[in-house]
């Protein structure tokens, strides 16, 4: 049996060639095998959305996703959210609201926003909400990151 | 230029057992595999409930994982004549923003708009939820409402199924092991039909079904019901039209008493499917209602 499938994936817009171990999850692979740690390893049956990442350009559950399956593929991060030194907009805004609170559920929070601003810059709050409706915040911290997501500094 | 990376690292709360993968990119590749490998193949596509099952403790792991989500033709809605198409690969998020189905069977869009969150609806399918034939998968009770067939292909040719006669028992299909579904297809409904999909859920978002209804009403000009479809979702072990129900309200006047009536005689059938159990208290009333609300969405519609 093979241990090993090769993948080549564009991963916060760098291209990688892996090795996956098919019995992985995307999230093993981006934490473990890439050392890219701020995508958070929560319940891993899909329903906390802390492992939440972008594959081109659709929020996704990456404990849901094999490693193999991403072949081809562009992932986006927490890790490819700012630009440099310059944060997104969106990370901007929830320092400014005071929306993140234990903070572990920030990055799929962020990434869910992403999905959703990148595909409408004035999102409604029904629309924010449901957004991140597959994102837990255990502090109950929503209603700030409701607030930061619908004030993203205009730029 | 690649990042190369070379170590492979295995971990994880829940680990999977190793298996095969394989990726096909056309039908015949993946119809090859599936009768090599037969029942001891699984194929995944959207990967939302096997990855889940595949890590429960003692899940019983097949020798190779099949991934058909490359094979682009799998993918898409479209119309046929009378016909409208799903692609078994056709996700949730497709069938929530589809103009088609918004058009011709907004029940559907109603169904999966409440399927999990929008991670789960971006990768989950429809053939997936079809195939996967759990008793509370939301998109069945609308696609039997909408009398829709399966077609199914292996090595050997393709074949149809009507949905309703697909289910064999929760969790079982009579698609064979070499067998891939391919589309979903469904007959218009008359252009003055309206169509809708209520759920109970235990919470708003990511929540699974407890009790569901899939219903179609067509009210003809002059005011009498001309045809109605009534399908509870995890009410029965697999699914069906509840005729007895449908029936009391063909050659009426819609009201709310009708409807409240077409659902008692669904909570009746039910109960005489499904004996009396534990749940049966809470759930006879409720399914009542839950029809009553229903055909009072079509009928405002």
């Amino acid at each position: 049996m093979r241990e090993s499938v090769g993948i080549i994936a564009t991963i916060n817009k760098k291209k990688y060639e892996i090795e996956v171990a098919p019995n992985t999850t995307l999230l093993d692979v981006l934490r473990d095998q890439l050392g890219l740690t701020g995508t958070k390893r929560g319940c891993e049956i899909g329903e906390c959305g802390a492992c939440t990442v972008l594959i081109d350009g659709q929020a996704v559950n990456s404990c849901l996703v094999l490693a193999a399956q991403i072949d081809g593929h562009e992932i986006v991060t927490i890790e490819g959210l700012a630009d440099g030194n310059t944060l997104h907009p969106l990370q901007e805004s929830f320092l400014d609201h005071d929306a993140v609170h234990c903070g572990f559920c920030t990055p799929g929070m962020l990434m869910s926003a992403k999905a959703l601003v990148d595909g409408d810059i004035d999102p409604s709050e029904e629309e924010i909400r449901i957004a991140i409706s597959g994102n837990l915040c255990r502090c109950s911290g929503y209603q700030q990151i409701v607030d930061a997501v619908k004030e993203i500094p205009k730029k | 230029m690649y990042i190369r990376v070379v170590s492979v690292f295995i971990r994880g709360k829940y680990s999977m057992r190793l298996f095969e993968f394989y990726s096909p990119r056309t039908f015949d590749e993946a119809t090859a595999l599936l009768s090599q490998y037969g029942a001891d193949a699984k194929i995944i596509a959207g990967g939302t409930d096997l990855l889940i099952e595949l890590r429960k403790p003692g899940a019983k792991t097949p020798k190779a994982i099949i991934d058909i989500s490359k094979i682009s033709e799998l993918t898409g809605i479209r119309e046929e004549g009378d016909l409208v198409v799903l692609n078994a690969l056709t996700t949730h998020s497709d069938i929530l923003r589809s103009q088609t189905l918004q058009k011709h069977a907004s029940l559907l869009c109603s169904a999966a708009s409440t399927i999990g969150s929008p991670q789960i609806r971006n990768r989950g399918t429809v053939g997936g939820n079809i195939m996967n034939a759990a008793t509370c998968a939301d998109m069945v009770p609308p696609l039997i409402a909408l009398d829709a067939q399966v077609t199914l292909k292996s090595r050997g040719g393709t074949r149809t199924s009507s949905l309703s006669e697909f289910f064999v028992k929760p969790y079982v299909t009579s698609a064979r092991p070499d067998e891939i579904l391919i589309d979903i297809r469904f007959p218009k409904p008359p252009a003055a039909a309206s169509s809708s999909f209520v759920k109970l859920g235990r919470r708003n978002a990511v929540s699974i079904s407890r009790l569901s209804v899939a219903a179609i009403l067509h009210v003809e000009k002059n005011a009498l019901v001309k045809e109605a479809r009534i399908v509870p979702g995890s009410a029965f072990p697999t699914w069906q039209r509840v005729m007895e129900a449908e029936s009391i309200l063909v050659g009426k006047k819609p009201s709310r008493e009708l409807f409240a009536e077409a659902g008692k005689k669904v909570a009746e059938v039910m109960i005489s499917i499904t004996g009396r159990r534990w749940s049966t208290e809470y759930k006879e009333p409720v399914i009542a209602v839950l029809v009553r609300r229903a055909l009072e969405a079509c009928w405002d519609n």
